[in-house]
């Protein structure tokens, strides 16, 4: 066993840990750029959309089976059920508040609010159960010397992949996504040229949402289990993978959680760090990134009044 | 308006501290519509404190479910000393603010006796709550090895100790044959205990631990911790925290190519580790209480669990069945409610047998001897060694 | 006497409060003066706790309310606290010496946090503070001196003229000591010519600086004194638990604390207070619906939220 293998296995690792980070911090950015809310409740989003997805394939399992068909319906499935329930959130939750420009600060607790809802809703409809996703994917792929990469990783890493190409294009080059960015940048501006704000906020949420949920569904079929406090640990990462790239930044969110998964894989690797200190490594490097970058790697400068 | 609005949110928050107050003196959990604070009265009120919200609550529910049929079957049978048995369920939600809050509350809901105790950390502020009023305490699952040390004298531990647990382990290390051990563990004061209890001894046997690795709970990805290992080359990885995160530990191994042994603590002995790690777990080792299914004693007990509560006993029910029942045998030797005989009738405990097999306590109110087995997942089974 | 009712007057003027509210107030006062006499364990128990947290909430409504800053990493603060006691007492320190200690060490902590972040927006500070408390937490379970995951446990109770406290009364009363401490130098504080600082600074930074007030240095300030309630209120944490544990000062606690801030309404002090008793109060009322309660206190909190989203008590502007 060499360092050379080693590192190469690491960076492997980093990258899958980095993308499931990248797909929820895109969320996380997308939501912050718009109406600039730290939306504390995306971690359940990923959660329920992990729910969602094992739901979708129980019942579609057997019409479509549990092979990867299965499970790409599955995917889509609670993509759009999600999507919709991060509108509905948005709606029911963030827009009345938003329409009394109310303290950003009361928005976060609405977040915290919604967590905490989301949170204890699926314990209490799971009874606080464990859930096994069963789709029988085995461990074949391919060995470059003795480094080990799957085929279920290649796969998504391929669809996070699509995923974000997807969005960048959306963003990018259509007209809702131009409303998106222009609302960004001036939202009373953005009313007078006649755009439904609102119902683009809520558009907003639905595309991060849908990602969110890609990536618990995702990660249900990866890792193979799921549970109801699943979306707090990686909630938090996301949250911080999205800040060290730039928080408001679409590639910075995609950037920001590679880096911090490969961050990560260096901590528990590396001799005096090791894995009770990797968050500390990590934090400890997002702070003095910080310090250093004020806006993170890709975060434009703005001049900010409380 | 907003002066109004003041004074009535003033008022709501008087009425809700009163509501605290009504609560604590008269009503009670609506699942002991009858319990009442009166000792003198028909009842024997035996508080469980438990997490029943938080991520261990899955935990909480099955030890109280398993109480709850000891609970059923000593009414059933007469009661004790004439009176019938009525638990009240405190909350402890695994954390040590809520589990005194919750300790409080079961005190002036005039419990005579506590049967529970899941969380070390949570448990071990409450023992000293319930010594002031002279309630005993069976302890049926936390066991780390800082609750023997903190007793104040009410407390008796029915789940083997992190040191019985720690002997148990190093037996089966020798037996594999090991030399480099890792061990892996959840940051929280049980897994943390055992983990650092193992490393001592193991190196203290002149072997090598080559890594004390911490996860966190709920985190899914541990890729990068299965590549350290590998590259450290040890022979077994101990995990010494829950299932949840055990079965991913395990599938993650096995599928980094992981070749060596894997042993895994009490707290991942539960069915749901097979269904979890699925074909990974093959061959892994089980340190355990004595799980109902493995018990021949315990057979009658695992079905009737399955067939009242639609799924299979954890690894703590019996554990939480037989501390029910040992209560009930001590206030029946004791002949009365009253707190100190009590504490001593379960001192002078012998060769009570439960499922678990016979408990008799040592000086430190812990199991004189450990009742730790070892089973291996064969077959997509457990199966004792 | 005649001190005692001006001191009232005064509260009544701060409070904003008519004089029947005053009455009110004084008849508040007595109540929870009296409450022990008349209350079980477990109402004590409930009604200590939320002196506890009112402490807590009073010290980051200087950093959140007064001085408009984001902290997500309160619980780092109360942790230092805890642990300075905790750990000099075990090395045989009597109690009220290690509160000095606490509150030093909990104030090199704030400097540490606000040092060199306080430049930095508000959102980025949200996640620095987070980080820092993340850190304190993981440190704190990783070290030996702290006790590890297991934490510290076998603290001893602290003794005042020879008398041990070890009962819950004895706490409740300490508690209700610490509130009314922490209530007039809240007051006090406010007041100030920093509460002034810190409240131009919050309402407009530039135009602060402007008029010749270092904003950092301000809200410096500001981190160091809330980070004293925080090492205050964590050090008599300590004897009152007997352990602490990591587990304790989790993200989940910074976000309770924070909240009762905001729900309350940010800057009042009643605010604050109101917002404690509801964090407290609400989950142990609904203890009996089980599973249940902490879902009802999510859909709450956003309820409250909608329709007062400045907080239950919130600040009237002149």
């Amino acid at each position: 066993m060499t360092v050379f293998y080693i590192v190469i296995q690491q960076i492997v690792n980093g990258l899958i840990l980095g993308s499931f980070y990248s797909l929820i911090a895109l969320g996380y950015s997308m939501v912050y750029g718009i109406i600039k809310l730290l939306n504390f409740a995306h971690g359940d989003i990923y959660m329920v959309g992990a729910f969602v997805g094992y739901g979708a394939l129980g019942i579609l399992g057997s019409r479509l089976g549990i092979g990867w068909l299965g499970i790409a319906a599955a995917l889509l499935i609670s993509m759009f059920l999600v999507g919709l329930l991060g509108m509905l959130v948005h709606r029911l939750a963030y827009q009345p508040l938003i329409n009394k420009r109310a303290p950003r600060m009361s928005l976060l607790i609405t977040a915290v609010g919604v967590s905490f809802t989301l949170f204890n809703g699926v314990m209490v409809l799971t009874n606080g159960e464990y859930k096994t996703f069963n789709t029988g994917l085995g461990y074949e792929g391919i060995s470059l010397g003795l480094v080990n990469i799957t085929y279920t990783q290649i796969i998504m890493v391929v669809a996070t992949g699509i995923l974000m190409l997807t969005l960048y294009w959306f963003i990018n080059r259509t007209l809702y996504g131009k409303a998106m960015r222009a609302i960004a940048l001036d939202q009373d501006a953005c009313r007078l040229m006649g755009i439904n704000v609102t119902k683009t906020i809520g558009l907003t949420f639905f595309v991060g949402s849908a990602l969110a949920a890609a990536a618990g569904v995702m990660a249900g079929v990866y890792y193979g289990s799921i549970q109801f406090y699943m979306g707090f640990v990686i909630g938090l990462k996301a949250f911080t993978a999205a800040v060290i790239g730039g928080i408001g930044s679409i590639p910075g969110a995609m950037i920001g959680g590679l880096i911090l998964g490969l961050l990560e894989t260096a901590g528990t690797q590396l001799p005096f760090i090791g894995s009770a200190w990797k968050d500390v490594f990590s934090f400890g490097i997002l702070i003095l990134l910080l310090v250093f970058k004020p806006t993170g790697i890709l975060g434009k400068s703005e001049i900010e009044r409380m | 308006m907003s002066k109004k609005f003041r004074s009535m949110v003033a008022v709501t928050i008087l009425a809700l501290a009163l509501g605290v107050t009504g609560c604590g003196t008269q009503s009670s959990e609506p699942t002991t519509p009858s319990a009442t604070p009166a000792a003198g009265g028909g009842e024997i009120i035996i508080g469980l404190p438990l997490p029943m919200t938080g991520s261990e609550a899955t935990y909480g529910k099955d030890m109280e479910n398993a109480i709850k049929m000891a609970v059923d079957e000593i009414n059933g049978k007469g009661g004790v000393n004439g009176k019938n048995i009525v638990t009240v369920t405190g909350d402890d939600a695994c954390d040590p603010q809520q589990a005194t809050a919750a300790a409080n509350k079961l005190v002036s809901q005039g419990v005579v006796a506590i049967v529970g105790g899941y969380c070390s950390g949570a448990t071990i502020p409450t023992l000293t709550v319930y010594n002031e009023k002279n309630i005993p305490f069976v302890i049926t699952a936390a066991n780390s090895s800082k609750i023997a040390a903190q007793n104040p004298g009410n407390t008796f531990e029915i789940n083997g100790t992190a040191v019985h647990q720690t002997q148990k382990a190093i037996e089966l290390f020798k037996k594999l044959g090991a030399k480099n051990v890792a061990i892996v563990e959840q940051g929280d004061a049980y897994s943390s205990d055992l983990a650092k209890q193992t490393e001592d001894s193991w190196k203290a046997a002149g072997n090598t631990v080559v890594s004390h690795d911490v996860t966190n709970k709920g985190e899914q990805d541990f890729s990068s911790l299965v590549t350290s290992l590998k590259s450290k080359n040890a022979d077994v990885v101990f995990w010494t925290a829950y299932y949840a995160d055990g079965a991913l530990l395990i599938k993650q191994l096995r599928q980094g190519g992981y070749k060596g042994a894997i042993v895994v603590g009490d707290g991942s002995s539960d069915p749901k580790l097979i269904e979890m790690a699925g074909a990974a777990g093959e061959g892994t080792y089980v340190l355990s209480p004595p799980v109902a299914d493995y018990l021949p004693t315990a057979k009658q007990f695992a079905e009737a669990y399955k067939a009242k509560f639609n799924q299979s006993a954890g690894a703590y029910a019996p554990l939480a069945y037989d501390g029910m029942n040992l209560m009930a045998d001590a206030l029946k030797r004791a002949g009365s409610t009253d707190g100190k005989a009590t504490i001593k009738a379960l001192s002078d405990t012998k060769d009570f047998v439960g499922l678990a097999g016979k408990i008799n306590f040592a000086a430190d109110k812990t199991l004189k001897e450990s009742n730790f087995i070892v089973l291996q997942i064969t077959g997509g089974q457990f199966v004792l060694q | 006497m005649g001190n005692s009712v001006g001191l009232m007057d005064r509260f009544r003027k701060i409070l904003g409060l008519r004089k029947t509210q005053g009455i009110l107030l004084a008849v508040l006062s007595l109540l929870v003066i009296l409450l022990p006499l008349v209350a079980n364990n477990y109402i004590e128990e409930v009604a200590t706790n939320t002196l506890f947290y009112i402490v807590l909430a009073l010290g980051l409504n200087i950093v959140v309310g007064y001085a408009g800053l984001v902290d997500l990493g309160y619980a780092a603060f109360f942790a230092v606290g805890a642990y300075t006691t905790g750990i000099f007492m075990k090395f045989g320190l009597n109690f009220w010496l290690t509160i000095p200690i606490a509150i030093l060490f909990s104030v090199i902590a704030g400097i540490i946090i606000g040092g060199p972040t306080l430049r930095l927006r508000s959102d980025y500070l949200a996640i620095v503070t987070l980080g820092f408390g993340e850190i304190t937490r993981i440190t704190a379970r990783n070290l030996k001196i702290t006790g590890g995951a297991s934490g510290l446990v076998g603290i001893q109770r602290p003794s005042i003229f020879g008398h041990i406290l070890n009962q819950i009364t004895d706490f409740y009363y300490l508690f209700l000591v610490l509130v009314v401490l922490a209530i007039i130098i809240a007051i006090r504080l406010h007041n100030s010519r920093l509460g002034r600082a810190w409240q131009y600074i919050r309402e407009d930074e530039d135009a602060a600086e402007a008029m010749g007030i270092d904003p950092v240095k301000t809200k410096l300030y500001a981190y160091m004194i809330g980070a004293s309630f925080g090492g205050i209120a964590g050090a008599f944490f300590a004897v009152k638990m007997t352990a602490i544990s990591p587990e304790t000062f989790a993200f989940t606690q910074s976000a309770l604390i924070l909240l009762a801030v905001i729900l309350g309404g940010m800057g009042k002090i009643p605010g604050a207070i109101l917002g404690a008793a509801f964090l407290v109060l609400f989950p142990e009322i609904f203890r009996g619906i089980g599973q249940m309660r902490m879902l009802l206190f999510g859909i709450l909190l956003v309820i409250i939220m909608i329709f007062r989203p400045q907080g239950l008590w919130p600040e009237r502007k002149g």
